[in-house]
This record gives structure tokens, sequence and C-alpha cells, in this order.
């Protein structure tokens, strides 16, 4: 029992799911579920707009060809079945024969050749286009059958279609066609028209987006619930008020620094949270951009961490990450090393190859030309967009000054971050959790050095090479194989420094029932229903 | 007086313009470009240039701005980069909200502030005045948003939701939305506790300002006149010192409303409300252009037009003052 706490509450989810489904008799049918979001919606173009609080919406509103179970199992949704050729280059999807949009428009073969090509569109500009990579073609058969033709072998095709980013989602081309980008991204609801449990009724940002029930959703009998109202509360404090008062009767996302604190003034509540699926990284930049010009293709070594000695020194052997669990997540996280975190599929702790040891990380840098003659500095850079990345940094720094060495922490706001890291900007060493991410291969639109948000610019093809060879190999057992021989050749070069998982909660009133927790991928309603 | 007013209100343009350029240029000077946040990682540096030249993004700041200012001279505010809604729809979904607030938070601050004086100035030296200094010192000092949470804390957790924690509730006939219920007894529950935390700081501040004022006037002859020709002192007090010693209160009141849009950046947030506070901010955060121009526009109006109107209320209450 590593971690008490969090062991307690993944046996909280448990009994829950458990408890969800012997009372599958009871479900009360209507009720508005009020939810409450950490963070407001970017915009609601489910194909386009980044964000998580879109995810949750897309999830709801929008249906696509198939879902998965946390447990990974693969589950119709406008596709009652698939088959997968024996040289995985075709996917045949038969559809559900009564499926219809929310302008009553059916869900046939056509609209989900127009989404995926709309999606690949660069015209587009999908942020999940980078996902369709493998795909050369769609073709409609006849109106309830759609193959996906793929120009090479793709072992996560299925996984992709089901939950990259929300999976999926099928946009009525009728309302494509009708409506402007530019309406669909401002959450017009006749622009965003798709298949879901619910459909949505307004979102005025800022103040509140409503969904309501689609009866002529595909399932019958789902969903429960009337409507769903969702606001943004941003400060956890207010959160916790609002969900004392019974004003809300869900969080979707719940800081892990006042968890304790909201269970100890509501024991009722149900506090959900699982496999850490999201990885806490100090990413340490390896190349600058030689001309000066950022995302330039002519690059340089940066004058610190470009010396694999460096990135060891203090990545591997200087960081003491239960320290640093224990100091910013209360010790409920795992400390974590490798290109992915604890709890997505085919991991594997490499974490023991770096052990915390002060003398080997000192030294590594005297090694390196470091030391008292030559103490290093290096700037830490973080966001004010969570408070435990100031902790982490500010523990980062304390254990590198145990080494004579200075980490000077810049502070800045989310955006500037962003510009930052990921445009290649000046920085030495981040501190941030990325992507919430299901398996090893998502993880190539943020590691990959083709990748745009390769943000330590590696230029190591050999990491792409892991990636397509994961990503291409059939044989389960296999790719775990190349899983783990990748995970410790990414220890071994630290293009990618993970911390530790990031603990994701949610938090329902004890009347919420049927929910069940999906992390950041899903956040499902149409089997939520109020028991009061 | 119209003339006056006139005069004002064009002499505001250039005020408001100065505002909107400053903010225009000082936006695009700090770091950080909301293209990267639209694009996310479906960036490519084709793709950011093409947006940046939909948005207008690449030309020079001073042509950017001549073009914001063309197309507002058309009504068009603009529309949010990241939302890609109208700016001026959400401001004026947003505006009643703020304007109730700061409003409201002023008239708890008159309502504490006009009786603490008047007790303050008539028992100077007392146990009384001592009483209304001393709470008028501890407001000054409390920041909006540690009242705000002790408010919360209080009348939402400990009183089990005595008073709603955040959200709001519009007035009836004022909701901008479809779906919506408009009740005048839920819009005051809603806006009580942000308009107590932001306005028991100006409260303090203008009990100071009055009480100073008030015993000022209580010491001049007109007053001493008043009392000699036999009138109770409640006139005396309210009708004959309280309306003069209120006029350069209301002046600081003017003033205040600055200090209160700021404020309600805080109190909006913290109380989760959908007002131009927590817009301006989210704009700012995100870098929106237009969004943040949207809320530099209206608040500078706003701020002009209610000095304009504490300009006006001089006249009510001194008739000696005259605009021409």
């Amino acid at each position: 029992m590593r971690h008490p706490v969090r062991n307690a509450a993944v046996m909280i989810v448990i009994a829950m799911m458990l408890g969800g489904v012997t009372a599958a008799h009871a479900q009360k049918r209507g009720g508005a579920l009020r939810v409450a979001y950490g963070n407001e919606i970017a915009g609601l173009d489910f194909h386009v707009t980044a964000g998580y609080e879109m995810i949750w919406v897309a999830t709801n509103v929008g249906c696509g060809l198939l879902s998965i179970t946390p447990e990974g199992k693969f589950i119709p949704d406008a596709a009652e079945s698939w088959q997968i050729s024996p040289d995985g280059l075709l996917y045949t999807f038969k559809l559900r024969n009564k499926v219809v949009f929310h302008d009553g428009t059916k869900v046939d073969a056509a609209a989900v050749k127009f989404n995926i090509d709309r999606i690949m569109d660069p015209a587009t500009r999908s942020s999940v286009r980078t996902f369709y990579e493998a795909v050369h073609s769609v073709e409609v058969v006849d109106p309830l059958t759609v193959q996906i033709r793929l120009k090479h072998p793709y072992a996560f095709m299925l996984h992709m279609l089901a939950a990259y980013r929300m999976g999926l989602v099928l946009y009525s081309p009728a309302a494509i066609q009708k409506y402007s980008p530019e309406d669909r991204r401002a959450g017009k609801p006749e622009a965003t028209i798709s298949c879901g449990p619910f459909r949505l009724v307004e979102w005025v940002k800022g103040n509140q987006l409503v969904m309501d029930r689609f009866d002529k959703y595909f399932e019958p009998g789902l969903p429960y619930l009337d409507r769903v109202t969702i606001r943004t509360i941003k400060d956890p404090v207010t959160q916790m008020a609002a969900f004392k008062a019974g004003e809300i009767d869900f969080l979707v996302d719940f800081s892990v620094d006042h968890v304790d604190t909201l269970k100890a003034q509501n024991p009722n509540a149900q506090i959900m949270t699982g496999k850490e699926t999201t990885p806490m990284v100090a990413m340490m930049k390896v190349t600058v951009p030689a001309d000066g010009k950022p995302m330039s293709k002519n690059r340089a070594p940066h004058p610190i961490f470009s010396d694999l000695r460096v990135r060891k020194a203090l990545g591997c052997y200087g960081i003491d990450r239960k320290e640093i669990v224990k100091l910013a997540f209360k010790g409920q996280a795992t400390p974590w090393l490798g290109i992915i975190p604890p709890g997505t599929q085919d991991t594997v702790d490499v974490t023991s190859l770096c052990p915390y040891d002060p003398a080997k990380a000192k030294a590594l840098l005297a090694e390196a030309g470091y030391g008292p003659q030559k103490p290093l500095t290096f700037e830490l850079l973080t966001n004010t967009e969570k408070a435990v990345f100031n902790v982490i940094a500010t523990v980062i720094k304390e254990q590198v000054a145990r080494l004579g060495v200075t980490a000077n922490i810049r502070l800045v706001d989310k955006v500037s971050w962003l510009n930052t890291a990921t445009q290649d900007g000046p920085f030495d060493m981040y501190v941030e959790d990325l992507a919430s991410l299901l398996v090893v291969d998502q993880n190539a639109y943020l590691a990959a050095s083709t990748a745009a948000w390769n943000s330590a610019r590696h230029t190591d093809t050999k990491v792409d090479d892991y990636f397509a060879r994961y990503a291409r190999e059939l044989d389960p057992v296999k790719r775990k194989a190349i899983a783990k021989e990748f995970q410790e050749f990414s220890v071994e070069n630290l293009y990618w420094n993970t911390i530790s998982g990031s603990p994701f909660y949610q938090v329902a009133q004890p009347w919420m029932k049927g929910y069940t927790y999906q992390a950041e991928f899903k956040v499902i309603y149409k089997k939520v229903w109020l028991d009061r | 007086m119209r003339i006056y007013i006139l005069r004002r209100l064009v002499a505001v343009v250039p005020t408001i313009l100065m505002i909107t350029l400053v903010v225009f240029v000082m936006m695009r000077s700090i770091p950080g470009d909301p293209v990267v946040a639209l694009l996310g990682d479906a960036f490519t540096e084709e793709d950011a240039a093409k947006v940046r030249q939909e948005y207008g993004l690449d030309k020079p700041i001073l042509a950017q701005y001549g073009l914001w200012l063309a197309k507002l001279a058309q009504g068009d505010w603009g529309t949010s980069i990241l939302s890609g809604r109208p700016v001026l729809k959400d401001v004026l979904v947003r505006l009643p909200v703020t304007l109730e607030l700061i409003v409201l938070s002023m008239a708890v601050a008159l309502a504490i502030a006009i009786p603490a004086a008047i007790i303050g100035a008539l028992r100077q030296n007392t146990w009384a005045d001592y009483s209304a200094t001393t709470v008028a010192m501890i407001g000054v000092s409390i920041p909006e948003f540690f009242a705000g949470v002790l408010l919360l804390l209080m009348f939402s957790v400990a009183l089990h939701g005595t008073l709603p924690s955040s959200g709001w509730v519009y007035l009836p006939g004022t909701c901008p939305m479809v779906v919506c219920t408009g009740s005048v007894w839920a819009n005051m529950m809603h806006v009580l506790m942000p308009a107590i935390a932001l306005g028991i700081g100006r409260a303090a501040l203008l009990t100071r300002l009055l009480r100073a004022s008030m015993l000022e006037v209580i010491r001049t002859e007109y007053i001493t006149t008043a009392r000699a020709k036999g009138l109770a002192e409640k006139p005396v007090v309210l009708k004959h010192a309280l309306k003069n010693a209120l006029i350069p209160t209301v002046t600081v009141m003017g003033l205040q409303v600055g200090f209160l849009i700021g404020g309600a950046i805080v109190v909006e947030t913290l109380f989760a409300m959908p007002g131009l506070g927590t817009f301006g901010i989210d704009a700012i955060i995100a870098r929106d252009y237009q969004q943040v121009q949207g809320f530099a526009l209206i608040t500078a109006f706003a701020f002009v037009i209610i000095n304009l109107i504490v300009d006006l209320t001089y006249s009510l209450l001194d008739p000696r003052i005259r605009y021409a």
C-alpha cells in the first residue's frame, strides 16, 4: 500500500461502479444535472477546438463509430459491428439502421466519409488530423457500410476512433455545409449538430452551457436525464462551497490540493479517481534554433541540456521524485519516469533505472565540466495554470541546489508558457502536466522528432522509429516488448523527463448515480440518473 | 445643461480613443500569441500565418488599430479569436451583471458609510466615533477576495447555503439566454455577498471621508444659525449638513468606479459570476485581443459616463451649482 489514500479512492470508484450495476433496475428518469468545470470552454468545434472542457461536451453531444470502456473493451456506438482485414489495412464498419443526427438527417456511410475527409483536409485545421496519418481513404460501400483503408497497418486505429481526444465525432454534413466554422466554434446550437444522447441547447460563454435529452437517441431509454447544465467555477474554494451547499451535482475536474478538505466537509461525496494517465514532466530542451528563428529546422545543441550527462545528472539522479510527490501531491501520485504515465496501456515502470543519487549526479556534472569553478545555472519555466506546478518547480530548485546547481524559476501565465514551450521559445526546463494518454502511440504527437509539440526539440529519429514500430506491430506481445524497449531507451536518453503521474479527481453528490469514471478521456452522462 | 452634457460627451471621445489605443499597443507588446492557443497541437507555421492574415494580425500594430476603429465605427466590435463569438454580443450579456454589482456595492458602501460618518461626526471623540473609525480602518485593510472568501465560508458553507455561493440569476425580463429563470429574490440572493465583498472597502473609505466633511460642515455658521432658529436636529443634520458634506464624497464615489471595476474582476472570479470582470480577465489571460478591446472600450465608457452622472448630481446637492 504505497498510496493508501489513492488506493482507498480507487476502491470507492470500484464500489461505486459495482453499486451502479446492482442498482440497475432503480434508475429514475428526468431531472437536470448541474455540472461545474474548473476552466472555461474554449470553443465548440469538436474537430478543431482544443481543451478537455470541449471534449467533455463532445462526448455527450457527439456520437462516433465506436467507444471504449475503462477496461479497454471496444463497444459499438453508431456502428453496430466492425471487421478488420487480416493484413490490418481495411476496416469495415456496419452502421446501425436508425441513427439520426439532431437535425433529423441520417447517420449513414456518406456522413462518416464526409466527417473523416473533413478532419483530414488541411483546410479544416483539425487538431486531430495528425491521428489520421495512417488513413489512405474512406469508401462508402452502401448506405450502412463504410470502409476505411489504411496506408500501412495501424494497431491503434480503433483506439484512435474511440478515444484519441474524444474519438471520432460525427457532425451532420447538412449542418456543416450550412454553417460557418465560426458558428461551430461559437457553439451555435443549429451548427453544432451531432448524434449523441444530448443535443446542445445553448452555450453562453462565461455563463452556462445547456444540453437537453435527444429523444431520438438510438439507444432505447437513454439518456435518463432531461437536461445537463454546465457552468464554470474556477476557484476551488467556491467549488467546494457550491458543492457543500448542494448547488452543484458534479465537479468534473477537482484540484488534488483540496480533496482532503472536501472529503472532510462532505463525508458522503463520491470522490472518484483512478489510473494516472497524464504525465507530470520536467522537460529539458535539447536543441535550439541555430539561426535564432523559432521552429527552424536548422538546429544547434542546447547550451546546457544537449549534454546527456547533464540531462541524466539533473533529470535522472538529481531529482528525488518521491519527495516531489510527497510535497506537491501529498503522496497521492506515483513517482514515475519514462515516456508514458503509470496508467497508460503498455506502460513499464522504469523508475528504478533512475534512483535518487546526488553523489552520482554531482559526478556526472563534474564530468560535464560543472562544479564550484563553473557553477551550473538554468532557467526553470512554469506557469500559473495549476498551483502544483509551482510547488514542483520550487522543490526541484531546492533539490538541484543540493548539487550546487541554481535553478531560476520563471513563472508565466498559461499562454506565455504555451508560446515559449511549444513554439521553440527560449527555456531550459519547464514543469507542466501534459495530455492524458490512452496508449504509447498517442504520445507520438507530443514526443516524435517531427511533432509540432516536440517541446524538447530533440532530433533523434530513433524515437520516431520506436513510435512507428510500436504502432504498426499487430501482435500485442511483440508490441509490449517494443514498448518496454522504447521506455528503457527513453530513460537512457531523457528526451522526455517524467516526474510522476498527475492525479485526476472528480466529485459527485451521493444522489448522482450511474456515472462511470473514465479519467479525462470521457465524461459521459447518458447513463447518469438522479436519486433524490 | 444639455449643451454641457453634449460638450462632455464629445470630450469623452478622445479620452476613450486614447485608452483603447494604449490597451491595444500594450496587449500586442506583451508575450503570447492567441493563434498558438487557437490552433493547439494542430499548429503549423503555414496555418498560423493564414490565421494571422484572417484576423489581420500580420499587419503593423497601428494599421490593426485603424482596422479595429473602422469596424467599430460600423458597429462591429469584432469577433473573439478563440471562441468565434461576436464581442459586442458577449459584452451586452455581461454588462448588466457588472453594472448591478457595482451599483449595489456602492449602495452597500453608502448604507454603511452615511450612518457611520454621521454618528462619528456628531459624537466626535466618543466610543461611537472611535468604533466607526476603527471599523473603517479594518474595512479599508480587508481586500475584496478575503472578504469574499469569509462571506462564502460563513453563508454558503457554515450556514448551509443560506446564500448561493456562485453563479447568477437575472432580473425578470433581462435574461439574455434561452434557458433562464428570472427572479428578483434569487437575483438579490446571488448579488448580496459579492456586493458586500466589493462594497465593504469602499464603505470604509467613504466613512472616513464623509466624517471629515461632516465635521467641517457642522461647524459652519449656517448650521449654527439653523440650530439657533430652533430647527430640530434631524433636519439640520440630514437636510442642511449632510447634503453639503456629500459633495466631496460624491466626487470620490465617481473616481471609485475605476476601483470597483478592478475589484469586480476579483469578486466575479471568486463568485463565478458571468460579468465583465471575468470576461476581461479571461480575455487578457488568453490574449484574445478583440475581447480585450471590447472590455477596455466598455469599461472606459462606463467610467466616463458614471463620472459625468456624478458631476451632474452636484446641482442636485447644491442648487447654486449651474452648468452652462
